[in-house]
């Protein structure tokens, strides 16, 4: 997309598809607005603004980020405002949409650029629920590969930078249908999510499918898919306080065009004076040419007086280009004040790690509204 | 009489004391407080909800019944105590875990249940509306709703102020 025609181009697409979503689910809503059952809730931060008579919610999150790292210039990024809307039809479907406007703004020492910024339409997708426990899906929506690729915005997850091992090996979108839901099985919960995926095909937006994603990464390895087909469990116990999660995929990416298999189990553990939690991801190529990738992280919180939170991560990811260990250690700290609102200080470094997340400080502003 | 003052002062402290033991024994006796999780009597076949199904379906897990006919819970406001002690008896949550929970459902798509601002009003619309789920306090059940669970909350909740229940006769 580096050709400025094309991305005004593509951005313009983006923008008449975006505006005709809103209008397809607004102009409806608004003729048949007629149910004065619901009271407008009270507006309330992290839970969006409700329309009782479109049955439409409105909200977001936005975050700003600060980074000075080993060899870059120290810099300050708007770097997500997303925007969410999302309708109930009926009783049974619901339609869902995330656009985001990406490095809206970088500002250095020495410039301020808006060269970077990008629309894209991150998640748009309708839900059929059909049966106590099974919903569908079809559209784009995030792959269901660990914990925190589905819940990924900055003010609902406890570091700025994010593990390799959520982003490196795998497409973070994908576009086709999902089945979905929660069962019961031996007294405890059981969450699934099975979904197949030809984007090369159904993919009508660009997505933001980086290996890597950290500041200062200079990789510019893409991760899209072409086709996927996978799943994932997650299993709830003590009452929803440890959860133990397994992935598989098996998909095709665009380029190197590869055949791959990948293994994930994830968990988390919620006590009453530390929380930890843990990702790990193993994948492997048809090839025999193409090394394996594998890593995994583990991350610990730990709730202080007044909104504080001490946070802790380790992490070690075996890179396949070029084929590496890469070792990180990130200490941070978080303040939360208030429910959907998160400051956010921390410390990394490593070993090898000054091509995909480099030594330094970073700190953010996140809201979710 | 200075001693027939004093035994008519005592008579009368036992009575007091007694009096409002008896009070309170039938006030709040322990392990009596509990919670009415109710649906609409119109509903044609109103399913058993176990303590699991209730469960999800107020976190939104579950989001239709066996037949496919949509559920829809009422929650009433943040600040109630009887919505504190619903989410710890039927959830297991604290209300601050819970917003948590839902602050990561809501980024996900799915909206917490909706409020309403009373029990009465909690009545009302569950009586009105097919598939919808309410709790109250059984003294506010009427014949418009079916109690499908009672859930019991420990001894050491206290969910009765006083005049907290309508003036009718409780069911």
């Amino acid at each position: 997309m580096s050709n400025p025609r094309r991305r005004y181009r593509h951005h313009a697409d983006l923008l008449v598809w975006g505006l005709a979503a809103v209008l397809a689910w607004i102009l409806p809503a608004g003729a048949a607005a007629a149910d004065g059952s619901w009271q407008a809730q009270p507006y309330q931060l992290g839970q969006g603004l409700y329309f009782p008579q479109q049955s439409l919610r409105v909200g977001g999150y936005a975050d700003i980020h600060f980074y000075s790292l080993d060899k870059h210039r120290a810099a300050l990024s708007v770097e997500d405002l997303s925007l969410f809307l999302s309708r109930d039809i009926g009783t049974h479907w619901k339609l869902f949409s995330e656009t985001e406007l990406g490095d809206a703004l970088v500002i250095d020492s020495q410039h301020a650029t808006t060269k970077d910024a990008n629309i894209d339409v991150e998640r748009l997708y309708a839900d059929y629920h059909t049966r106590s426990g099974i919903t569908l899906r079809f559209g784009k929506f995030l792959t269901p590969v660990g914990q925190w690729n589905l819940v990924h915005a900055d003010p609902l997850v406890w570091t700025v930078s994010r593990p390799l091992t959520t982003t490196g090996s795998f497409s973070r979108h994908a576009s086709g249908a999902m089945l979905y839901g929660t069962v019961s099985l031996m007294h405890n919960d059981l969450d699934y999510w099975l979904f197949a995926d030809d984007s090369k095909a159904l993919a009508f937006t660009r997505s933001h499918n980086l290996a890597f994603t950290d500041y200062g990464a200079s990789s510019t390895l893409r991760n899209d898919f072409q086709h996927a087909i996978g799943g994932q469990f997650l299993y709830h116990m003590l009452d929803d306080r440890l959860s133990l999660g397994a992935s598989y995929v098996r998909y095709a990416l665009k380029n190197p065009q590869q055949q791959y298999r990948l293994t994930g189990i994830d968990f988390g553990w919620s006590g009453r004076h530390v929380e930890f939690s843990g990702e790990g991801i193993w994948r492997t190529a048809d090839s025999p040419q193409v090394p394996d990738e594998y890593g995994g992280y583990v991350q610990a919180v730990v709730p202080l007086p007044r909104h504080l939170y001490a946070v802790g991560r380790y992490e070690r990811y075996r890179n396949s280009l070029p084929s590496q260990w890469v070792t990180l250690r990130t200490f941070g700290i978080d303040y939360r004040p208030e429910s959907g609102l998160s400051l956010k200080l921390e410390y990394r470094d490593g070993n090898n790690n000054a091509a995909l997340a480099p030594n330094g400080v970073l700190a953010s502003i996140g809201v979710l509204f | 009489m200075p001693s027939l003052s004093s035994r008519r002062l005592v008579v009368l402290g036992v009575l007091v004391v007694a009096g409002t033991f008896a009070r309170y024994a039938k006030a709040a006796p322990a392990g009596e407080s509990k919670i009415a999780v109710i649906v609409s009597s119109h509903a044609h076949d109103a399913q058993a909800i176990d303590p699991g199904m209730l469960r999800n379906i107020y976190l939104k897990k579950i989001f239709v019944d066996p037949q496919g006919h949509a559920y829809i819970p009422v929650n009433l406001p943040p600040d109630s105590r009887l919505r504190q002690a619903f989410s710890r008896a039927a959830i297991g949550m604290s209300e601050l875990r819970l917003q948590n929970y839902w602050n990561q459902q809501y980024f996900q798509g799915v909206s917490p249940p909706y409020v309403l601002g009373s029990e009465a009003a909690v009545v009302e619309f569950v009586a009105k509306t097919p598939g919808a789920i309410g709790y109250v306090k059984p003294c506010f059940v009427t014949a418009d709703v079916h109690a499908v669970l009672l859930l019991t909350l420990p001894a050491a909740s206290s969910l009765q102020p006083a005049g907290a229940c309508p003036d009718r006769a409780t069911h």
